[in-house]
């Protein structure tokens, strides 16, 4: 159930469409990059470019939790399934991600005991009913997925569940905000800050982006109101010489996030020393793995994971979508090799991802002179 | 009102959904979404009750929302809060 009508009033939107258009001069380029996969689907779905003066451009960014999970760890969880005694579940996204062997999908069709689940409470679940075997979570996810993660550890230490372990690969949203804001010759004017992820980390965390790097955040809810409330409100703060950190989204985020979820993700995980990100390399300190407390528990601890690094095929562009370089349409293979049926990059998989999102709602609305994936 | 049809992500991804309590069981709560009711756990919403509008994902409740005038019928029409408060526009 969602309760949204008023967040999806054509009046206000309209509104709100008019307020925008008299925030930019004629002429001038205003890019936002919207950082969350949830905002990108949000805005293809809506339509909600076209509500929009020609003077803003949204740069959709690397916020998709499925998009970024590199080719090698794909593998490294098929890996673990070769283990006859291992049940893999995951999220049903990420058994479509194309690895050097395949999906995970494919991997099941070979004979592989993986499953989906919508919870890694599932998974537990899963375990207590299959006592003979070792059933992983294949954790992915930012902060929004990782307070699951860790309650879900706790239970297993609390019921003393011996069979269940977690290959995390949860990460966290500020280092690739850090990696992007660094790339050279950055053209993003301003942010639209994740908003479930800021339901955990609040919007205290973003404070850097204004005060080291100058750049305006609005984090945002979903429904195209929201979105539209957003942009508007980067843009006023633009018009009046402000920078900082705005919350429009105050039904449920605030600024310190939930005490309790980041005191589980504390208690469960610590960060790696680096981690490989799809289309952004490896980035220090970006990522968690199970503290040594649940070692017991940990696949990386109890099984060898070999660590493969898979360079992505040549003709994908994912990397240049997710640091917002390039448009969906505008990688050689979108929507002819790589569509979502037969996705070829990540960014295809998930219906966050910005060629997803693109293919599934804007791609007719595009003029004939520039066909889609020429 | 007529609910929308369900939006949720099948695959989970980073959607999170909005769901009503209906009842609460130490730290599962059994919750009102589009397309029925669904368990969730509530370990990080510990002080939850039936009627609160949750932000859920993943299988657990990551915050409670304020009520809106329009979550407020929802819930008072499961006689989940009563008439007198649910009809508040904040929570």
């Amino acid at each position: 159930m969602k309760y949204v009508d008023e967040y999806r009033s054509a009046e206000l939107a309209r509104g709100l469409s008019s307020e925008i258009a008299s925030l930019v001069r004629p002429g001038e380029t205003v890019r936002i990059m919207e950082v969350c996969g949830g905002h990108t689907h949000a805005i293809y779905r809506h339509g909600l470019e076209d509500l929009l003066p020609p003077e803003v451009e949204l740069v959709h960014g690397p916020g998709c939790p499925v998009c970024v999970i590199p080719m090698g760890r794909v593998d490294d969880a098929i890996a673990l399934t070769d283990d006859p005694d291992v049940t893999l579940a995951t999220f049903g996204d990420m058994m479509r991600v194309p690895g050097g062997r395949g999906s995970l999908l494919e991997a099941k069709a070979r004979g592989a005991d993986v499953r989906m689940v919508y919870s890694p409470l599932d998974a537990l679940a899963l375990a207590a009913t299959l006592p003979a075997r070792r059933v992983i979570f294949f954790a992915i996810g930012f902060e929004t997925t990782a307070p699951a993660t860790a309650v879900t550890l706790l239970r297993a230490r609390a019921q003393g569940t011996p069979n269940f372990a977690v290959f995390c690969n949860h990460v966290t949203i500020e280092p690739p905000l850090r990696a992007i804001l660094e790339t050279p010759g950055l053209q993003v004017d301003a942010f639209i800050g994740p908003g479930h992820v800021s339901t955990v980390i609040g919007t205290d965390a973003y404070r850097f982006i204004p005060e080291e790097y100058g750049r305006p955040v609005a984090v945002s809810a979903f429904e195209p109101v929201d979105l539209l409330q957003s942009i508007a409100m980067l843009l006023r703060q633009r018009a009046e010489g402000r920078c900082e950190v705005e919350n429009q989204y105050t039904r449920v985020v605030r600024p310190e996030g939930n005490a309790r979820a980041l005191a589980a993700i504390d208690e469960t995980m610590e960060l790696r020393d680096d981690f490989e990100w799809r289309g952004l390399g490896t980035i220090p300190r970006s990522a968690m793995r199970l503290r040594p407390a649940f070692a017991a528990w940990d696949a990386e601890q109890l099984y060898t994971v070999p660590g493969v690094r898979i360079e992505d095929p040549k003709a994908c562009r994912c990397g240049e979508v997710l640091t917002g370089q390039i448009k969906p349409w505008e990688c050689g293979v979108f929507g002819t090799a790589c569509t979502p049926e037969r996705p070829l990059g990540t960014c295809m998989v998930s219906s966050e991802g910005a060629c997803a999102a693109f293919y599934a709602y804007g791609r007719q609305r595009r003029p004939a002179e520039e066909p889609v994936g020429a | 009102m007529t609910e929308p049809a369900r939006e949720r992500c099948i695959t989970c991804s980073d959607e999170a959904v909005e769901a009503v309590v209906v009842e609460l069981d130490g730290l599962e709560a059994v919750v009102l979404v589009a397309g029925g009711h669904e368990r969730v756990a509530v370990d990080l919403v510990p002080d939850a009750a039936p009627g609160d509008l949750l932000l859920c994902h993943a299988g657990i409740a990551l915050e409670r929302l304020e009520r809106t005038l329009q979550t407020a019928q929802v819930a008072q029409s499961h006689k989940l809060v009563p008439a007198a408060d649910g009809m508040g526009t904040t929570g």
